[in-house]
């Protein structure tokens, strides 16, 4: 009978540990789709002439760049390892199989973010610091990132 | 009779192979077709950027996309091609080509050989390509680095490799017309149109293709199963996600790669913004104006996705 609580206890705990960490997921994902928003409805449509520039705006989007290059570098526990995400987009199993060029990556986009945001005080410095950062974005996720089948 | 019945069948076995051969006769751009051009390099580097030749030629996994070597692999379900070296190198790359066997290549489909190149390489595109624009770029690739080596032969099983079949196929999806303006549009569409149907290929990987690898005419860019494996590509027509994209947004994502959800390209689409951001706000503007344009049309039923965790 001790065995079988045992058992069933060890069982419990794993499955808890497996939502939890499917929640974890969950999390990060929110993070970069907050991230994603800074840019694509605070910044980018500046940019692009449909909103007018706001400074306060910018500096609140800059502010949740800086965030999640904070946040990112542990975002990707050993424990979520081939866990897939709801939606298009799933982490890489190259993150866990390449810590120091994934490190490398995350360094490179705080880095980005922290020089432009010395530079970015009206509409041109804005227009010609978006894409630094974008690419930023961009080169991570073509190697980290995966499309979910 | 017997004798007579076999004759007939041996008869009409030859005529068919005779049809078979008439048909798939490759097709060649004569050298005196050409009249005298005077290269424009800058034209031939538009080309060269929106035709995307870099995606599948430069050399994988290396920043230069200059470097025209090939080698990168690109699976079907017709087995996997290899991108061949397209640098000027006289050995290994085109060094030694004529122009007209370049343009042959690209509007045809054809080699210096004289067979038929598989469709991987996506002629059924660049065929409605101006020669004039493939001039130039011939022009321009000759200005870079001769890159050494060949890349590695097609892993292509029987019976899809025996070149002479690519002539039936040909006969099916290439109607070899180099593209036609649309006299009721302004010329920024029809200078996306032509940028996106020829030389960008835009529906050689958003489209849906049949069995025998041919795109379905009616679901052109209505998006499909990627054609190199896992995976969706999206539509690309007024019924999937673009239906909710401005035309600035669509020429801001094809020059920066940034969705106006603040995403990024993903999958081979990152290696086509590369291309795609330089070229110029004018041409970018004309694919967004004419993408923008496109009816909405529903692409095949995407299989539901397999549950997570």
């Amino acid at each position: 009978m001790k065995r079988i609580l045992v058992v069933a206890g060890a069982l419990l705990l794993s499955v808890g540990v497996g939502i939890a960490q499917q929640d974890k997921v969950k999390q990060d994902q929110d993070v970069m789709k907050a991230t994603g928003r800074a840019m694509g409805a605070v910044l980018s449509p500046m940019v692009k002439g449909e909103k007018p520039y706001d400074q306060a705006a910018v500096d609140q989007a800059l502010k949740q760049f800086e965030d999640t290059a904070k946040r990112l570098p542990t975002m990707f526990p050993e424990s979520t390892k081939g866990l897939k995400a709801e939606g298009d987009f799933s982490a890489s199993p190259k993150i866990w199989e390449d810590k120091a060029g994934f490190a490398a990556k995350i360094a490179s986009f705080a880095k980005a973010v922290t020089e432009t945001k010395a530079k970015i005080k009206d509409l041109d410095s804005l227009k010609a610091n978006v894409p630094v950062i974008g690419k930023e974005c961009s080169s991570c996720h073509e190697t980290y990132r995966v499309k979910n089948s | 009779m017997l004798r007579r019945i076999l004759l007939a069948m041996a008869l009409a076995g030859i005529a068919g192979l005779g049809v078979f051969w008439w048909l798939t006769i490759p097709a060649v751009v004569a050298p005196a077709s050409l009249a005298p051009h005077t290269p424009n390099l800058a034209n031939g580097l538009v080309a060269f950027n929106a035709g995307g030749c870099a995606s599948c030629h430069a050399v994988p996994n290396q920043p230069d996309r200059l470097k025209l070597g090939g080698g990168l692999a690109m699976p079907s379900p017709f087995g996997t091609f290899y991108a061949p070296n397209i640098s000027p190198d006289p050995n290994d790359g085109i060094g030694r080509w004529t122009e007209a066997e370049f343009v042959t290549a690209v509007l045809k489909g054809t080699s210096p050989q004289g067979a038929h190149y598989f469709p991987s390489f996506p002629y059924a595109s660049y065929q409605h390509a101006t020669v004039a624009d493939v001039r130039d770029l011939f022009a321009y690739l000759k200005t870079l680095a001769p890159v050494r080596g060949k890349a590695r032969d097609h892993d292509v099983p029987f019976p899809f490799n025996i070149r002479r079949n690519v002539g039936v196929w040909k006969w099916l999806f290439v109607d070899g017309k180099p593209y036609a303006p649309d006299a009721a549009r302004s010329a920024s569409w029809n200078r996306g149109a032509y940028l996106v149907n020829g030389l960008g290929h835009c529906a050689e990987c958003h489209s849906p293709r049949n069995f025998l690898g041919g795109i379905v005419a009616a679901q052109r860019l209505a998006g499909g199963p990627n054609p190199e494996g896992e995976g969706w590509v999206p539509n690309i027509t007024q019924k999937g996600t673009l239906a909710g994209w401005s035309v600035k947004d669509i020429a801001y994502f094809l020059e920066t790669g940034q969705t106006p959800e603040g995403d990024t390209a993903g999958g081979s689409m990152a290696r086509v913004i590369r291309n795609t951001s330089q070229l110029s706000a004018e041409d970018l503007a004309g694919m967004a104006e004419y993408l923008k344009s496109l009816p909405p049309i529903e692409g095949p039923p995407r299989p539901k996705r397999a549950k997570s965790g």
